[in-house]
C-alpha cells in the first residue's frame, strides 16, 4: 500500500502531460494520397490517366447510360436515328428526350454534367498538381499540360454540344479559392485555344496508342470550327489531317477495307481512329470500363440476350435504299415508301425480304430479319426485340461482337456478359472526310467534297466489307452461323459514287449531311449535326410526322427551336447562385 | 438533459444530448440474485400497402394506354405483350421468362418441355402460371417472429469490496425473412477497497450479436422491392423454382422472397469488449484523485453468399459468389482527474474539478469476394474456392483522436444557492492544426425557494427551485477524420485506364476523391436556459418547466457542391447558424383512490421552434437524399423543410390550360402548380416551401394504475403537426415508371379508382398515362406530401407480483409476472406503413422503405429475485 499513491501520482502526472505531445492530435490521411504524395511526375501521370478514364462518360459518379460517351440518347435518339427501345416506360428519363419535353430535373442530365466535368476538373487536377511537382523537366510539363488541355477541351466540347451555354472551368477554379460560382457563357474561344495548345504542342505519335496526339487536337480543333461554321479555318486542318494526319500509334491515317472492322474489339486502335475511349474487361472492374453506358443495348438474342433499348428507326433504315442503277441514295424521296419490315410477324411466320438495293452499311448499322446478325445467327425478328409493337422491329449492331469474341473481349465477372471492350470510336477518319467535304462545299470546292464523299462511299462498296449469308447446314438445309460465310450477299447490295459534277451547293451540301447519316448512324452524332447545320427542327419535324404513323407514342410530339440544346440540370442552376455570381438559368420552352 | 451546465461536463460528446450510462454495481448486502426474462411474438403489420389485383393492374395499363392515345389505329384498343389486343385486358395463364410474354395455358408455347433455367441447355425459358389473384408479396416476406430475452444477475458486496455479474441473451427475430438479432452479454463489474483512502475497480462488458440485417430506408430493401414486384407473379415457377420477376421487365430486381430466403447462410457477426479500469484514492483528506483508462474493442465480420439462381436475376444468371468483409474498430480513453471537496461552516459546499481527457480512436477493415463456385454447397464456401481471377479486394482504415482540459468549480450556499462554472477546452485531430482548438465555458445557477424563510413553511408548495444556465459546447459531428486534406485516389472502375488499347490492362490512375477544408472547425451550440422545478403537495403534483434557445453556430455539414469542381467528396464545413427556441413541460400526479389503489400519471409536451439564421456561401443548400431532392434549408426557414413545385388542383380541361399561367407539358388532369411569383409562367422561380418534417409538439403520457399486487402501466407517444414524405406513392400511384427506378410496380388501388378522368375530376392522384413529365412526376412536387401526425400506444403492461409473506416461505425475495402488449394501436391519418420514421438525418421526414416500427408484439415476462 506504501507505494500505491506515489504511483498513482506518476500515473496522474503521466496521464497530464501525455497527451500535451503534439503528435497526439496529428493526423495523416490514412488510405489516400495527399497532394505531396502526387506531385511528382509519376503522380502527375496517374492524374492524367484519371482524366483519360472518364471519356467512358462514367466516373466517380457511375451514371451508366445518362453519362455514356456514345451519346446514343443525345445524339442518336434525339436525333432521328432511333428509339428509345425496351418496353414503354422502362426508364421514362429517356422516353423524356426522345418526345422533347425534358425536365431540368430529369436525373440524367445531372449525371450527364457530372461525368463532363469531373472530366475537366481532373484534367485541371494535371495542370495544378503539376505545378507543384519538383522532379518533372519543361518538356515533360508541356507534354502533361498539352494532354490535359487536349481533355479538357473535348469535355467541355461535349457539354458545348449538349448546353450550348456552359461554365468554362479552367485549373484556377477551386474550392479553396471560394471562385466556383461561375457564370455559364456560349463563347467557343476558350475550347479552341485549348485543343491549339494541345495541337501544337503534342507529339505526332505517343508511346501509348490511348494517348492523344497531335492530329487528334488538330481533328478536334477542325470539328470545333465545323460547329462553329468557320469553314475557312478548318478547312486546313482537315486537309493536313488528310495529308499528314497519324494515328497516336503511327498509322497514317486511312479508311479500314472492312466498314465493320471500326466496331470490332480485335481491330480496334486501326489507321481509321482518330481518337477513341478505350475500353478494357476483365480487368477486375466488373465491367465498368467496358462500354458500361451501353449495356443494355443489345437485342434479345445474341450477345448478351438484353435488354433491347436503342433501337434504330424505320426513318433511319429508309435512308440506306439505293438506285438500282447509280447505287445512289434518293436524298429527297428516300422516305416515301418504307424498306419493308417483319413488324407484326412471328418469327415462324413467312417473310419475303426487301427486295430493292440496300447501301451494305446498313446491315453493320442494324440488325434485322433475315440477316445474320455477326455469327450470333439469322435475325428472326420479334423474338430479338421487345415490345415490338412500341418501338419496332430493329436492334442495334455496331455496339455488338461475335460469338468467337465472347470472354477475350467480353466480361463474364457480372451478371452477363454485358460489357465489351469495343473501343468507341470519338471520331474516326471517315468523319475526317466527311468534315472536309462539308468545309468544302462551303468554302466553293464543290469538287473537292464530292471527291472525299466518293472516298468514304468506294470504302462501303468493297465487297469485302459487306455482310454475307452464312453456309447452307446439309442436314438442316438452313443457313448455320458455325458455317461461316457462303459469298452470297445477304441482301441486295448496291452503292455507287457521285459520278456527275457537284455544281449545286445546296445538293452537295444535302448528299453530304445524308451520307454522315449512311456512315456515322447510330454512333452518337446526328442530333448535333442537325443543330450545328441549323436544320434541326425542319428535320426532327419531318421525322416525326412521318414516324407517328408508325410509333404511337411519338403523336403530338413536336420539336421546338428551344430543343435545340438540353436544360442545365436544375440542381447546378441551384448551386450556382452565388452571393456575387448571376445564377445560371434556362430558356423556357412552352 | 437540456441544461447547459449539466451537460458542459459531457464536452464534445454531449451537444446532442446525452444519454447517461451508469454502470450497475453490487451493494453492500447480502448476495442478491434476479432473473429478469420474457417471450413473446411480433405480428407483422396486418395491412400492407393498398395495392392493385392482378387485373385491377392490367385495367390501370389499359386506362393508360387509352389516356395516352398508345392505341392500335385500326382497333382503337391498347397492345400488350401480357394483356392482348382486346377491348379489354385478359389476364394471362402463363406467363414466360425468357421471351417476356404473357400466354393463355391452350398456347403450344406454354408447353412445360420447353421449360429451361439454365443457360448452358440453350435459352432461358422460364414458365410461371400467373396468379390471378394476386399474390401478397408483403405477407410473403413478413410472417410472425418470436422474441425472448434472459439476464441473471447476481450483486452483492460488503463494505470493502463490491461485485457485479450478469448473463443476458437475446433472440429478437424480425418479421422479415431471415433478420434477427441475438446477442449474448456478460458484465462483471468490481470494487475494492484496498484501504480507506484507496479504491480500485472494473467494469467490463462482453458481447457477442449475430444481426443479419437489411438496410433501412433504401429501394434496394424488402419493404421497397415488396411493391416492386407485381401482385400477377406468384413466388415459385411451375417447376417450384423461384419466380424471375424479369417476366415482366429484363432489368428489374429480384424476387425479393427469394432474395430474403436465400440470404439465410449470410452472417453479421459483431464481438464487443467495452469496459475499463479505475483506481481511486484520497490523495488529501479533502481531495480524491481518479485515473480511469478504459475503451471499446468491436470487431465484426460479414458473410455474404449469392446464389445464381434465376430468381435473382436481373437480365441473364448471375454468377454466384462469396464476399467477406472484416474489421474492428478500438477506442481508449484516458481520464485522469482531482476532485476537491469541502464544506465550511455547514453552509458553503465548494467542488473543484479538474481533469484531462485523451481519446484515441483506430479502424481497420478487409474486404474480399469472389464468384464462380464450382458447388454451392455451404461448406465449400471459402474464398479460396472461388475463381481466382474473379476476386476483388479492399479495405480501409480511419483514425481520430481528441484531447481535453477540463474544469469545473461548484458552490452551493446552504441548500438554497447554486453556482457552478465550467471550462473545457478540446482539440481534435479531425480538425486542421490551427482550427484545432476549442474553448467551452458554462455557467449554472439554481435557487431553491422553499428553503427560503418565506416559503419554507408553505403547505402546499413542498420545493420550488428556480435554475438558469448558459453554456457553449463543441462538436465535430460526422467530420471525416480526413476533411481537411486534399486527396487523391480511385479504383479500377473510376480511375484506370487502358492507354495501351491492350482490351483487359488498363493503368492505374488518380482521381481527386476529397476536397479537404483546413478552415473547418468548431460547431459550436450556444444553450441558454431558464427552468422552473417543483413539487405541490408533498409530492402529490410535480411541474418542471424548461425553455431553451440552442443556438448553433458554424454547424457542421457536408455541403454540395457544384458538379463542375469535380467529384471529390466535399468537406464538412461551418455552413452557417441554426438556432432552436423550446419549451419542454412534465406534469406529473400521484395519488391513491383507496389504501390498495395507487394512480399515478406523468404527462411531458415539448415544442420547439428551429430556424437557420444565417448561411455562409449560398443562401440555401438543398440535400439530395434517394427520392430526388425534396429538402431545402434556407435562412429564414426550419432546417429539413421540403421545397418545391406546389400542387393547387387538376388542369380541369383544355380552357383551363389556356387560360392558367403557362406550365410545361400542362394538360387537362395533370398538375397545375402554383405560380408563386405570379409571372404568368411556372419555372423554377415558382418553387416554394410546402412541407416541414419538424413537429409542432410531440406528447408522452405514462399512466399507471395499481391495486394490491397488480400494476397496470400505459405510454402514450404523439407527435402532432409534422409533415412525411410518402416516396412509395411516387412509385405506386401513378402508371409510368417513377423516375430513377428503372422498374415498373405494383401499383395502387388510387391509380385505378381515384386518378383523374374528365368525369372525375376530384381525384388524388393525376390522370393515368403513360407519359412522365414536368406537369405529372417529372418534377419534385407535393403530391407525395402527407400529414405524419399520429399518437401511439407503445406500450401497455399488466403485471402482478406475489405477496412478500407467501414468497418468503420459499426463500424468494421478489417475483412478478407480467404481460405486455408493444404498439397496440395508433391513431394516424398517414396511408405509408408507419408514420414513425427511422433514417439519416439528412432524408429526415422521408419515407422511403423505412422499416415499420409499428408492429404488435406481445410479451409475458417474469421478474425473480432471490
Amino acid at each position: 500500500m506504501k507505494y500505491f499513491k506515489p504511483l498513482l501520482g506518476l500515473a496522474a502526472l503521466t496521464g497530464l502531460f501525455y497527451s500535451c505531445n503534439r503528435s497526439f492530435l496529428n493526423s495523416s490521411p490514412l488510405g489516400s494520397l495527399s497532394t505531396a504524395q502526387v506531385a511528382n511526375k509519376q503522380g502527375v501521370e496517374g492524374l492524367l490517366i484519371g482524366a483519360y478514364s472518364l471519356l467512358d462518360g462514367q466516373g466517380a459518379v457511375q451514371g451508366g447510360p445518362a453519362s455514356s460517351e456514345s451519346n446514343w440518347i443525345y445524339g442518336s435518339i434525339c436525333g432521328t436515328e432511333a428509339y428509345k427501345g425496351s418496353v414503354v416506360g422502362d426508364i421514362p428519363e429517356i422516353t423524356e428526350f426522345e418526345t422533347f419535353q425534358s425536365t431540368a430535373t430529369n436525373d440524367f442530365l445531372e449525371a450527364k454534367w457530372q461525368a463532363l466535368y469531373e472530366g475537366i476538373q481532373s484534367a485541371n487536377d494535371v495542370i495544378r498538381i503539376m505545378r507543384l511537382a519538383k522532379d518533372m523537366t519543361l518538356s515533360d510539363t508541356v507534354e502533361a499540360r498539352a494532354e490535359a488541355l487536349f481533355l479538357r477541351a473535348f469535355y467541355h466540347f461535349e457539354a458545348k454540344k449538349m448546353w450550348n451555354n456552359i461554365p468554362y472551368i479552367d485549373e484556377t477554379i477551386t474550392y479553396a479559392s471560394g471562385n466556383y460560382h461561375v457564370p455559364n457563357d456560349t463563347a467557343w474561344n476558350r475550347i479552341e485555344n485549348d485543343f491549339i495548345y494541345a495541337m501544337n504542342n503534342l507529339p505526332a505519335t505517343q508511346p501509348n496508342v490511348g494517348r492523344a496526339n497531335k492530329y487528334a487536337a488538330e481533328a478536334f480543333l477542325a470539328k470545333v470550327y465545323m460547329f462553329e461554321r468557320k469553314f475557312t479555318v478548318a478547312k486546313p486542318l482537315l486537309e493536313d489531317l488528310i495529308n499528314n494526319g497519324v494515328t497516336a500509334g503511327g498509322l497514317h491515317y486511312a479508311l479500314l477495307v472492312h466498314f465493320h472492322d471500326n466496331f470490332d474489339p480485335a481491330t480496334k486502335n486501326g489507321s481509321e481512329s482518330v481518337f477513341a475511349a478505350q475500353m478494357s474487361v476483365n480487368d477486375g472492374s466488373l465491367g465498368a470500363n467496358g462500354n458500361p453506358g451501353d449495356v443494355n443495348n443489345f437485342p434479345m438474342v445474341g450477345p448478351v440476350g438484353c435488354c433491347s433499348f436503342f433501337r434504330p428507326s424505320q426513318y433511319l433504315v429508309n435512308h440506306f435504299k439505293t438506285d438500282p442503277v447509280t447505287g445512289l441514295p434518293d436524298l429527297d424521296n428516300f422516305n416515301d415508301s418504307d424498306v419493308k419490315n417483319d413488324e407484326g410477324l412471328t418469327p415462324d411466320s413467312p417473310f419475303v425480304a426487301y427486295a430493292g438495293t440496300l447501301d451494305p452499311r446498313l446491315d453493320w448499322t442494324v440488325g434485322r430479319r433475315g440477316i445474320p446478325y455477326l455469327d450470333w445467327g439469322i435475325y428472326t425478328g420479334s423474338n430479338w426485340v421487345r415490345d415490338q409493337t412500341d418501338y419496332g422491329p430493329y436492334s442495334a449492331k455496331k455496339n455488338a461482337f461475335y460469338i468467337s469474341e465472347q470472354q477475350a473481349y467480353t466480361d463474364n465477372s457480372n451478371w452477363a456478359p454485358v460489357s465489351t471492350a469495343t473501343n468507341f470510336n470519338l471520331i474516326r477518319f471517315a468523319d475526317v472526310l466527311l468534315l472536309a467535304a462539308e468545309a468544302e462545299i462551303e468554302t466553293g470546292n464543290l469538287e473537292n467534297a464530292r471527291g472525299y464523299v466518293n472516298q468514304v462511299r468506294q470504302r462501303a462498296a468493297d465487297p469485302m466489307g459487306w455482310v454475307y449469308q452464312y453456309n447452307i447446314n446439309p442436314a438442316t438445309g438452313s443457313q448455320d452461323p458455325a458455317l461461316g460465310n457462303s459469298g452470297v450477299p445477304a441482301a441486295n447490295y448496291k452503292i455507287g459514287s457521285y459520278t456527275q459534277t457537284w455544281t449545286d451547293p445546296a445538293l452537295a451540301r444535302k448528299a453530304v449531311r445524308y451520307e454522315r447519316m449512311l456512315e456515322l448512324g447510330m454512333e452518337g452524332h446526328r442530333f448535333f449535326d442537325l443543330v450545328r447545320w441549323g436544320i434541326a427542327q425542319t428535320e426532327i419535324n419531318n421525322y416525326l410526322k412521318q414516324e407517328q404513323t408508325l410509333r404511337n407514342y411519338l403523336v403530338g410530339v413536336t420539336f421546338m427551336p428551344c430543343n435545340e440544346y438540353f436544360l442545365i440540370p436544375q440542381t447546378e442552376i441551384d448551386l450556382s447562385a452565388g452571393i456575387s455570381g448571376i445564377p445560371m438559368m434556362n430558356q423556357n420552352c412552352y | 438533459m437540456k441544461d447547459a451546465g449539466a451537460y458542459a461536463i459531457y464536452g464534445v460528446r454531449g451537444a446532442n444530448g446525452v444519454i447517461v450510462v451508469t454502470t450497475r454495481s453490487g451493494k453492500t448486502g447480502k448476495t442478491k440474485i434476479t432473473y429478469d426474462s420474457y417471450y413473446g411474438t411480433t405480428r407483422p403489420l396486418r395491412k400492407g400497402l393498398d395495392l392493385l389485383n392482378p387485373q385491377g393492374q392490367a385495367d390501370l395499363t389499359w386506362l393508360a394506354d387509352r389516356n395516352s392515345g398508345d392505341v392500335d389505329p385500326n382497333t382503337g384498343n391498347p397492345v400488350d405483350p401480357y394483356y392482348g389486343n382486346g377491348s379489354t385486358p385478359v389476364l394471362p395463364d402463363i406467363l414466360v421468362a425468357g421471351p417476356y410474354t404473357g400466354l393463355s395455358m391452350s398456347d403450344s408455347n406454354a408447353n412445360p418441355a420447353k421449360y429451361n433455367i439454365n443457360p448452358a441447355n440453350g435459352s432461358i425459358y422460364q414458365i410461371i402460371a400467373s396468379n390471378k389473384t394476386g399474390t401478397d408479396w408483403f405477407h410473403d416476406l413478413f410472417k410472425p417472429a418470436t422474441s425472448q430475452n434472459h439476464t441473471l444477475t447476481i450483486s452483492g458486496g460488503s463494505e470493502k469490496n463490491k461485485y457485479l455479474f450478469s448473463l443476458g441473451y437475446l433472440d429478437q427475430q424480425g418479421t422479415l425473412l431471415n433478420t434477427y438479432l441475438k446477442r449474448y452479454t456478460a458484465r462483471i463489474n468490481t470494487v475494492f477497497a484496498l484501504d480507506k483512502t484507496i479504491r480500485i475497480g472494473e467494469n467490463l462488458q462482453l458481447s457477442f450479436r449475430d444481426n443479419p440485417t437489411i438496410t433501412n430506408q433504401s429501394p434496394s430493401n424488402e419493404i421497397f422491392t415488396s411493391v416492386l414486384a407485381w401482385p400477377i407473379m406468384p413466388v415459385y415457377d411451375i417447376n417450384g423454382g423461384w419466380a424471375s420477376l424479369t417476366v415482366l421487365n429484363p432489368i428489374s430486381q429480384s424476387n425479393p422472397v427469394a432474395a430474403r430466403v436465400l440470404a439465410q447462410n449470410n452472417t453479421s457477426n459483431y464481438w464487443d469488449i467495452l469496459g475499463n479500469v479505475f483506481a481511486e484514492a484520497n490523495v488529501l483528506r479533502d481531495v480524491t484523485f481518479r485515473t480511469s483508462f478504459g475503451g471499446t474493442f468491436n470487431d465484426y465480420y460479414f458473410y455474404t453468399y449469392n446464389f445464381s439462381d434465376y430468381g435473382l436475376s436481373a437480365a441473364g444468371i448471375p454468377n454466384n459468389s462469396v464476399s467477406e468483409a472484416s474489421g474492428y474498430a478500438r477506442s481508449w480513453t484516458w481520464t485522469n482527474s482531482f476532485t476537491y471537496s469541502q464544506t465550511f461552516r455547514n453552509i458553503h459546499k465548494i467542488t473543484v474539478f479538474a481533469a484531462t481527457e485523451a481519446i484515441s480512436n483506430f479502424n481497420r477493415e478487409l474486404d474480399a469476394a469472389r464468384s464462380g463456385f464450382f458447388s454451392t454447397a455451404p461448406t465449400f464456401l471459402l474464398l479460396s474456392n472461388g475463381i481466382a481471377a474473379t476476386q476483388t479486394n479492399s479495405d480501409l482504415e480511419g483514425a481520430s483522436s481528441l484531447y481535453s482540459l477540463i474544469g469545473k468549480a461548484d458552490y452551493g450556499f446552504d441548500e438554497r444557492l447554486f453556482f457552478s462554472a465550467t471550462l473545457r477546452k478540446d482539440g481534435s485531430s479531425i480538425f486542421a492544426p490551427q482550427k484545432r482548438y476549442g474553448w467551452f465555458p458554462s455557467f449554472s445557477a439554481a435557487w431553491r425557494l422553499t428553503e427560503e424563510k418565506f416559503l419554507k413553511d408553505s403547505k402546499w408548495l413542498t420545493d420550488l427551485k428556480i435554475r438558469t444556465s448558459w453554456g457553449k459546447t463543441g462538436f465535430f459531428g460526422n467530420t471525416n477524420p480526413l476533411n481537411q486534406f486534399d486527396l487523391y485516389g480511385g479504383s479500377v472502375s473510376n480511375s484506370y485506364y487502358d492507354i495501351n488499347g491492350t482490351s483487359n490492362s488498363p493503368v492505374q490512375g488518380f482521381r481527386n476523391t476529397r476536397i479537404g477544408n483546413p478552415n473547418t472547425t468548431w460547431e459550436q451550440d450556444i444553450v441558454t436556459n431558464i427552468g422552473l422545478e417543483s413539487i405541490f403537495f408533498s409530492g402529490k403534483l410535480n411541474l418542471t418547466i424548461d425553455w431553451y434557445k440552442k443556438l448553433s453556430s458554424g454547424l457542421l455539414f457536408p455541403v454540395a457542391l457544384p458538379a463542375i469542381l469535380g467529384a471529390g467528396t466535399p468537406p464538412n464545413t461551418n455552413v452557417g447558424n441554426v438556432e432552436n427556441t423550446g419549451i419542454d413541460v412534465l406534469v406529473g400526479s400521484k395519488g391513491s383512490f383507496s389504501k390498495d389503489w395507487n394512480w399515478n400519471a406523468t404527462l411531458t409536451f415539448t415544442s420547439y421552434n428551429n430556424k437557420i439564421l444565417h448561411l455562409t456561401d449560398l443562401p440555401y443548400f438543398d440535400l439530395q437524399s434517394n427520392a430526388g431532392t425534396f429538402v431545402r434549408n434556407e435562412v429564414g426557414h426550419p432546417v429539413g423543410s421540403f421545397f418545391g413545385y406546389k400542387i393547387i388542383g387538376f388542369f380541369a380541361n383544355s380552357n383551363d390550360v389556356n387560360k392558367s399561367p403557362v406550365q410545361q407539358d400542362a394538360s387537362p388532369g395533370r398538375f397545375k402548380y402554383l405560380d408563386a411569383n405570379h409571372d404568368g409562367v411556372i419555372d423554377d422561380n415558382d418553387r416554394v416551401f410546402f412541407g416541414n418534417p419538424n413537429p409542432k409538439f410531440t406528447v408522452g403520457i405514462n399512466l399507471g394504475l395499481a391495486y394490491k399486487g397488480f400494476d397496470f402501466s400505459t405510454f402514450l407517444y404523439g407527435s402532432f403537426g409534422n409533415d412525411v414524405i410518402n416516396v412509395l406513392r411516387e412509385v405506386t400511384d401513378f402508371a409510368p415508371y417513377p423516375p430513377g427506378f428503372p422498374f415498373n410496380s405494383a401499383k395502387s388501388k388510387i391509380a385505378l379508382y381515384d386518378s383523374w378522368t374528365p368525369q372525375h375530376q376530384n381525384a388524388i392522384a393525376p390522370i393515368a398515362e403513360n407519359s412522365f413529365n414536368f406537369s405529372n412526376l417529372g418534377a419534385v412536387n407535393s403530391y407525395p406530401l402527407e400529414n405524419g401526425s399520429y399518437l401511439r400506444n407503445k406500450s401497455m403492461i399488466l403485471g402482478y407480483a406475489f405477496k412478500n409473506n407467501w414468497l418468503s416461505k420459499y426463500k424468494i425475495r421478489r417475483l412478478r409476472i407480467y404481460l405486455q402488449c408493444v404498439n397496440l394501436f395508433t391513431l394516424t391519418r398517414y396511408t405509408g406503413l408507419d408514420p414513425e420514421l427511422s433514417g439519416a438525418s439528412s432524408a429526415w421526414g422521408i419515407d422511403f422503405g423505412n422499416y415499420p416500427n409499428n408492429q404488435k408484439q406481445y410479451l409475458v415476462g417474469i421478474n425473480l429475485g432471490i
